[in-house]
């Protein structure tokens, strides 16, 4: 019986083997290129990808499909005009500090053959300032005050004030589409074929597996090399990385750290490259400045910068970083991903000083210890929640080496791992001690008045210092050079003086790509923009 | 058969046979380690070194290796052992009992009660328990050890009402219930008496194979901010926080699997060996 | 019989209608709604989070919503997903059949082969095979199910090549390709998560089985059978099996909703496009219509399997009378 049960098993695994192996013959394909990624696009058309479309997956997409007017720089400098690189629009002028003429490529076409019109422009950007449409764009793109055709292939734009980043705000976050590829008016796009004007077309989209694109021939900036790209879906990081190394994926964008293992594997695998991006991601602990029961009252004990600067000095933040993403991650000194450019001339941030901690808190009145070695002050313990996402793997990690180490210095942190949704919610509501928060930065730093200035839109832990507000008003609206350059260092120092928040790390996006391609550029911004240029 | 010097007989009978003695011995040498096996271990939280002790191979100092964070696994597993053994076998219980009462008084009684029961029964099933667990964590910040059996036992015995109710409606009208009832037994009595040891075949299958499910339930809720919270070691949570290594590390995955494996086995053939002492035809 | 039937379909619609109610108000006490992810994660302010709102008809209260929406059920309309903005019918339509593919295999294995190895281990109680088949039913069921699956995927894809790691499908087989070609390559793309599922899953159908066949197996109209001299084989098919097959019938009442929900873990594990993972994520993402359409479908499966679990009871057993 046993061997009978035995014979069935191994005949019918024979069989199964037999009957696939002939499969690889009828798949090989050396023109295609399978990128692996997290999410599958939905919704890849430009002013379409708001709210919860505003994936990274549908910008992948939308990147191959519709060209932008002009591309960043490598170096990704946001402020200086002269320096972008015309894709869509052949060339611009500056007519005044508050407009801009664009010259639209005249042999730039539609999928459909249609050539693009300064009116498709137009029709664009009025979706995009239109907050009922594209709430997101229209605060992006608030200070574009007019957007007007003149001709067939002139664009102007006027903008309300003068500031450094008028042409990336311009050209960064709409691709023009078509007019009438989606209705002018608000609601939820239809699905619609996304027919653009970039180096490839839409095919087909098999549900929840894959996208598929085609090379478009005519393009006029030259056809792709690459004639089938295919971005296909592993919401699994582990699931991704068996695709990449069974040999069914060509690369993917992010291979996620920790573990650490995960990137090894790949480096070494003979017929991969690991090729680490710069990322918008910045991880923090945020400290609420206010009682989370009520926020009208300052935070018993993290109102108190003494407490605050304490908890950053007391962690080995390096090691910490080290240990769960190992060269791929660095400690950022202010609240900067090392996306963003002003990071790049930034200090390096304070190593671990447990000796001043301990005496920043006995300055503060936490002195006596109770049983359980946990500091106090007038009978209470220094006791705080650290709220975190449990979809995080690495802030999980980190989260429980923050937990050993502060236990080190007489501070009680309970870990609270929170579903999604739960999380966010405390975090909006300002239900929190600690946030272990992480942001993805746009790559202006413009951005970083929405956290951190008074009235900021997601200031949640209600962080308000008036000095940091008028530095930021200043860094923004001075003209490119080293004064603008000066001034972000000043914001990044004042922030990082008092405290709001503790940066843990910016890390690097780990990419892998297969080595039959030997030509394969990759972008910070926006991965794979650059397919185009691909070649084996 | 009567069930007032059951448990005497029964425990006599488990040890009779080699694979109850075996069952009872594994189960017991578990429970000490459980009990007696911390102070000989290194603290289960301690991180003495996360760069370099990290996710090391099983060796000396470390017998079971260690874990990403430079944790000794093997200090893990036996402290994971008192929570994750105290609550399966806690919840387990509970579930059994209630879906046992359950499904006796649906299959037996029928009709409007039978109807109402199991339309209850199939509404709990059809709302994930997801929603529930989610509310409860709206409400309060913590939740304590003791809620969390009670949750995993009253969220778990659907089931189970199923099965026994199936067994009652196969047995109630064979003849030794239909005798009873001739004789004029209480509706009780034949439930308890004669129809509740008969179901004890698919309520100890139930019962022994809820222990392995209810061991990765509480992880699968640490998970969600309830249960079991961080740096406390339990089997399922150590077992999931190692998914991602599972190639390169292995060490922190397979032995705490294997401390679930071994629970497994011993609870089911200890399930296997108490039958036969009920029942020694079976034998 | 027929009343039985028309009484017990009144009472599962009537459960139906409760569970929908139920699960609609208990969506929107959970905390967090759909759009509460975006604040956590994305720099995203408040007057936009508003605007997204009343876009959605989040910012209506509660019982309003819940007249739309059975407004809308009524016109079987299970209104559009917020997270990929489409009908939640299509989407289910489109993810239904890979789920229906999976469960289906796995359930059909399972029984058919756990139902043959339970009855072979009770006829063979005490014997080292039946040990041998405890402990290794055993050792399967304890697994995790990610954890097999991501063995055997880096075992038979990764390391040996021979079958495909994950997806349902080549990306690179044409459309146009012969129908064996196509249907080869979703079987092989199978093997894997079907195989996982069936180990992790088959303990228990053996185990009932098991046990149900020993409790049978000496009652005195077995024994009788045999002394009439029947053959083993007879005696055990006519006699034996059917007494034996309650608790798996209720068993697999209990598991129909598996067609629809497959597995979590094994569908991501394996990057299957099934409804299991759409439902886990609309779960993450708080998209109510989503989470609703998929919940419904699940509790009419539910429901529908203990309809049938308790139709086949009185097949079995005539003496089983529905009044």
């Amino acid at each position: 019986m046993a061997s009978a049960i035995l014979r069935f098993a191994v005949r019918s695994g024979a069989w199964a083997w037999a009957l696939c192996a002939p499969l690889s013959a009828q798949t090989g394909d050396p023109d295609a290129l399978v990128i692996v990624t997290g999410q599958q696009a939905t919704m890849p058309i430009p002013t379409c990808m708001e709210g919860p479309q505003n994936l990274t997956a549908n910008s992948d997409v939308a990147d191959q499909l519709f060209l932008r007017l002009a591309e960043l720089p490598p170096d990704l400098v946001t402020t200086d005009e002269r320096r972008f690189v015309p894709v869509l629009a052949r060339s611009w002028t500056r007519r005044d500090s508050l407009t801009l003429a664009f010259d639209l490529d005249p042999r730039a076409r539609w999928h459909n053959g249609q050539p693009v019109t300064a009116g498709d422009v137009v029709f664009t950007f009025d979706r995009a300032r239109n907050p009922k449409v594209a709430p997101k764009l229209a605060g992006l793109l608030r200070h574009l005050v007019s957007v007007a055709a003149e001709g067939e292939r002139r664009v102007v734009m006027r903008f309300d004030r003068v500031y450094a980043e008028q042409f990336y705000d311009a050209t960064f976050n709409v691709a023009p589409i078509p007019s009438g590829l989606v209705p002018a008016d608000a609601g939820p796009c239809p699905a619609v074929n996304p027919v653009g004007s970039g180096p490839f077309r839409w095919v087909r989209s098999v549900p929840g597996q894959f996208v598929e694109l085609a090379a478009d021939p005519g393009f006029f900036l030259g056809a792709p090399k690459i004639r089938r790209l295919f971005f296909r879906t592993a919401a699994d990081p582990e699931a991704r990385v068996n695709l990449l190394l069974s040999g069914e994926a060509d690369a993917t964008d992010n291979i996620p750290s920790p573990p650490l293992s995960n990137v090894e594997r790949v480096e070494e695998a003979p017929g991969l490259r690991v090729v680490p991006l710069a990322s918008p991601v910045l991880g923090y602990l945020l400290f609420n400045q206010r009682d989370r029961t009520d926020s009208t009252k300052p935070h018993p004990i993290l109102g108190d910068r003494n407490v605050r600067r304490a908890i950053a000095l007391a962690l080995d933040r390096r090691r910490m970083v080290q240990s769960v993403f190992g060269r791929y991650g660095e400690v950022p000194y202010g609240p900067a991903s090392r996306l963003l450019w002003i990071q790049r001339s930034a200090p390096a941030a304070a190593g671990q000083d447990t000796a001043e901690a301990r005496r920043l808190l006995s300055k503060s009145g936490w002195v006596t210890r109770n049983e359980d070695g946990v500091l106090t002050r007038d009978g209470r313990p220094l006791a705080l929640s650290l709220n975190y996402p449990l979809t995080s793997e690495a802030r999980k990690q980190i989260a429980l080496q923050v937990q050993e180490q502060l236990r080190g210095v007489g501070i009680q942190i309970d870990l609270q791992r929170l579903e999604g949704p739960v999380w966010a919610e405390r975090r909006s509501r300002g239900n929190f001690d600690i946030d272990f928060s992480s942001a993805t930065q746009d790559p202006t730093p413009s951005g970083l008045t929405q956290s951190w200035s008074c009235s900021g839109g997601t200031n949640v832990a209600h962080y308000c210092d008036p000095g940091v507000d008028s530095l930021l008003g200043r860094a923004i609206t001075s003209p490119p050079g080293s004064a603008a350059g000066r001034l972000w260092q000043e914001v990044l120092r004042r922030i990082e003086a008092d405290q709001p928040a503790v940066p843990m790390y910016s890390i690097a996006y780990v990419y892998a790509v297969s080595r039959r391609f030997r030509k394969a550029p990759l972008r910070a911004e926006s991965s794979w923009l650059r397919v185009r240029e691909w070649s084996r | 058969m009567d069930l007032t010097d059951l448990p005497g007989t029964l425990a006599a009978g488990v040890w009779r046979k080699p694979s109850g003695r075996a069952a009872l011995v594994t189960l017991g040498i578990i429970a000490a380690l459980a009990i007696a096996g911390p102070p000989f271990l290194p603290d289960p939280a301690a991180q003495p070194d996360v760069i370099g002790q990290a996710s090391l191979p099983p060796g000396p100092g470390h017998p079971f290796g260690t874990d990403q964070l430079s944790r000794d696994v093997l200090a893990r597993v036996v402290g994971g052992a008192r929570i994750s053994l105290a609550v399966a076998g806690l919840a387990v219980l509970v579930s059994i009992t209630i879906g046992a009462g359950v499904g006796l008084v649906a299959g037996y009684l029928g009709g409007v009660v039978d109807a109402t029961l199991m339309r209850f029964v199939d509404a709990a099933l059809a709302i994930p328990r997801l929603f529930i667990l989610l509310l409860l964590l709206a409400v309060w910040d913590h939740i304590p050890l003791a809620a969390l059996i009670v949750i995993l036992g009253t969220t778990g015995w659907f089931g189970t009402s199923r099965l026994v109710r199936g067994e009652v409606l196969r047995l109630r009208h064979q003849d030794f219930v239909t005798g009873a009832e001739a004789l004029g037994a209480r509706r009780a009595r034949v439930m308890f008496r004669h129809l509740f040891p008969n179901t004890l075949g698919p309520l100890l299958v139930a019962a022994t194979l809820g222990v392995g499910d209810v061991i990765l339930l509480e992880a699968g809720l640490s998970f969600l901010g309830l249960g079991i919270q961080p740096p406390r070691p339990s089997w399922g949570g150590m077992i999931f926080d190692a998914k991602s290594v599972l190639v390169t590390a292995p060490w922190t995955s397979i032995f705490p699997g294997l401390a679930i494996a071994a629970t497994v086995l011993a609870v089911n053939l200890l399930g296997d060996a108490l039958s036969g002492a009920v029942d020694p035809r079976q034998s | 019989m027929t009343r039985w039937l028309v009484v017990r379909g009144l009472q599962a619609l009537l459960t139906f209608a409760l569970v929908a109610v139920l699960l609609f108000f208990l969506m929107r006490l959970a905390p967090g709604d759909p759009l509460s992810r975006l604040s956590g994660e994305q720099q995203i302010s408040p007057r936009e989070i508003e605007h997204l709102r009343a876009q959605y008809g989040l910012d209506q209260p509660v019982w309003r919503q819940f007249v739309t929406w059975v407004a809308s059920v009524g016109r079987g309309d299970l209104g559009d997903s917020i997270e990929y903005g489409r009908p939640v019918t299509s989407l289910i339509a489109e993810r239904l059949p890979a789920t229906m593919l999976l469960g289906g295999t796995v359930l059909l294995i399972n029984f058919s082969l756990g139902l043959w190895l339970g009855v072979v281990q009770a006829v063979r109680r005490g014997t080292p095979l039946d040990r041998w088949l405890t402990a290794a039913s055993l050792a399967g069921y304890a697994l995790p199910s990610f954890w097999l699956g991501l063995v055997l995927a880096w075992l038979m894809a990764v390391l040996l090549r021979l079958l495909p790691a994950g997806g349902l499908q080549n990306p690179l087989l044409s459309p146009d390709a012969p129908m064996w070609v196509r249907g080869l390559d979703v079987a092989a793309h199978l093997v894997l998560p079907a195989t996982t599922l069936v180990i992790v899953s088959i303990a228990s159908t053996m185990r009932y089985q098991r046990r149900a066949m020993l409790e049978v197996l000496p009652l005195p109209y077995i024994v009788a059978a045999r002394a009439k001299g029947l053959p083993e084989r007879l005696v055990l098919r006519r006699h034996a099996w059917r007494n034996a097959l309650f608790p798996v019938l209720t068993l697999a009442g209990l598991w129909l909703p598996i067609l629809a929900t497959g597995s979590v873990f094994v569908e991501s594990v394996f990057a299957w496009p099934g409804l299991g993972s759409l439902a886990a994520g609309a779960v993450g993402t708080r998209d109510y219509p989503l989470l609703m359409g998929t919940a419904l479908l699940v509790s009419a499966l539910i429901v529908l399997g203990g309809l049938l679990a308790d139709i086949a009871y009185g097949l079995l057993d005539p003496r089983i009378r529905w009044t």
